[in-house]
């Protein structure tokens, strides 16, 4: 009896060992993105001074769709790459 | 006029068939500035209320529809210095254009579109430029109302992590249409741009295929570095008609760009220009004589885009020296051109 209720408890912790490691694996995961599109915010801040800072300061609060036909007439006009432009976006409208 | 009318309205609605095939939730908006400008140049008066409205369509995420006009009225005394006032009003088209965003090394334009010639006409809107007045040189290689009709092809030729090289190559036809007026010309622009350093030097030249052909070129520099609010812009460009030089500095009073004190919501400005004439012709909107200016002003930046400029020149040239003074209000908007679309 005592033997089965070991081999029970064993099951179980077995059972569980997925759902931990799932659940490590996501928070990681999380902690990771988080850490990237900060880190990509940052890189996009640090183009739109190089590129849009010349000549203004950053809007005030716009929406993502707004943000991205602002950023796609300023692709044309002051020729900024997809990735600059990308990066940007995820500064101005995180 | 029936044809540039036609393909214009034809470029609008292959721009909005995109549009209504397209998945992507993207909104059209609208931006642009309202302006208030006062002059007072060799004692004639005159005011200037303009509205400059800028529509951008993306239509997914290659194609985009842009355009820029131009409504200004002209309030000044009948006889330049006496009389009573009388009001003028203008409009006019800037661009409307067709882009095909290929990628980062090829953008294709097509329809009207703002001449890539320097830097001023392209980078310097009222809401960006630093003083009211244009440059003397302006009008060289941008004839004949800065705008072309027709084809561009432009983007960043060769990208590294420290520089890069950007072009802009261009074919107009000739228009007399009013408000779509363009020269027969073929030109291009080719950049080296250092992002860290904020530096940019750039080479433009012109082949205007009309009135027996002729050439325009110039070059410019920018130098804003990304650090500090520090900004001088400088453009020399030489044509048939003239050539001449303007060099211009302005800095905001603070140790950064990001600094928000009052202090550094000032900016004072200052450009030196000359100008050589050559054999002007009524095409290029030139002096017909030698004339050197300097002008100092001083911007002060509001929260929410507005900005105050005020400023004084004096010309010196053999028709007369005189005083010129600009006042000027701009309000910078943007807004979704349809509702939901700030969501």
């Amino acid at each position: 009896m005592r033997m089965r209720g070991l081999s029970i408890l064993g099951l179980l912790v077995l059972a569980c060992f997925p759902a931990i490691a799932a659940l490590a694996q996501s928070s990681g995961s999380k902690t990771k993105t988080v850490q990237s599109t900060k880190s990509e915010a940052d890189e996009g801040e640090r183009r739109f001074r190089q590129n849009c800072g010349r000549c203004h300061n950053p809007p005030d609060a716009l929406s993502p769709r707004e943000v991205k036909a602002v950023l796609q007439h300023m692709r044309v006009r002051a020729m900024l790459s997809a990735e600059d432009e990308r990066l940007i976006l995820k500064y101005l409208a995180p | 006029m029936n044809r540039i009318v036609v393909l214009l309205a034809g470029l609008l609605c292959s721009g909005f068939g995109v549009l209504a095939q397209s998945s992507t939730p993207d909104v059209p908006i609208f931006s642009g500035a309202l302006a208030f400008q006062g002059t007072s140049s060799a004692g004639a008066h005159s005011y200037t209320p303009i509205i400059v409205p800028v529509f951008v369509a993306p239509l997914g995420d290659h194609w985009l529809v842009e355009s820029r006009g131009e409504l200004q009225g002209f309030i000044a005394r009948e006889d330049g210095t006496t009389g009573p006032y009388n009001g003028q009003f203008f409009a006019s088209f800037d661009y409307l254009q067709l882009d095909y965003i290929a990628n980062s090394h090829l953008t294709v334009t097509v329809g009207r579109f703002l001449t890539p010639f320097n830097i001023y006409n392209e980078r310097c809107p009222l809401w960006i430029a630093n003083l009211v007045d244009t440059p003397i040189i302006y009008t060289i290689g941008t004839r004949t109302s800065g705008s072309s009709n027709g084809g561009m092809v432009r983007g960043v030729a060769i990208a590294r992590p420290k520089w890069n090289l950007t072009y802009s190559a261009y074919a107009s036809a000739a228009t007399t249409v009013e408000n779509l007026q363009a020269g027969r010309t073929a030109g291009g622009r080719a950049a080296v741009f250092v992002p860290e350093a904020g530096f940019e030097a750039g080479v433009s030249y012109q082949r205007f295929l009309q009135n027996g052909g002729s050439n325009a070129s110039g070059f410019y520099f920018a130098y804003q570095p990304p650090a500090i609010p520090f900004d001088v812009r400088a453009e020399y460009a030489h044509s048939p008609g003239g050539q001449g030089y303007w060099l211009e500095g302005a800095y905001r009073i603070a140790p950064n760009r990001d600094m928000n004190t009052w202090l550094s919501r000032l900016q004072p400005v200052a450009r030196v220009q000359q100008y050589f004439k050559g054999t002007p012709t009524s095409i290029d909107a030139l002096p017909s004589v030698n004339v050197n200016q300097f002008d100092v002003g001083l911007n002060y930046y509001f929260p929410h885009n507005v900005r105050l400029n005020g400023s004084y020149g004096r010309q010196y040239s053999t028709a007369g020296n005189f005083n010129v003074w600009n006042f000027e209000i701009v309000y910078r908007f943007l807004f979704p051109a349809w509702p939901g679309g700030s969501k």
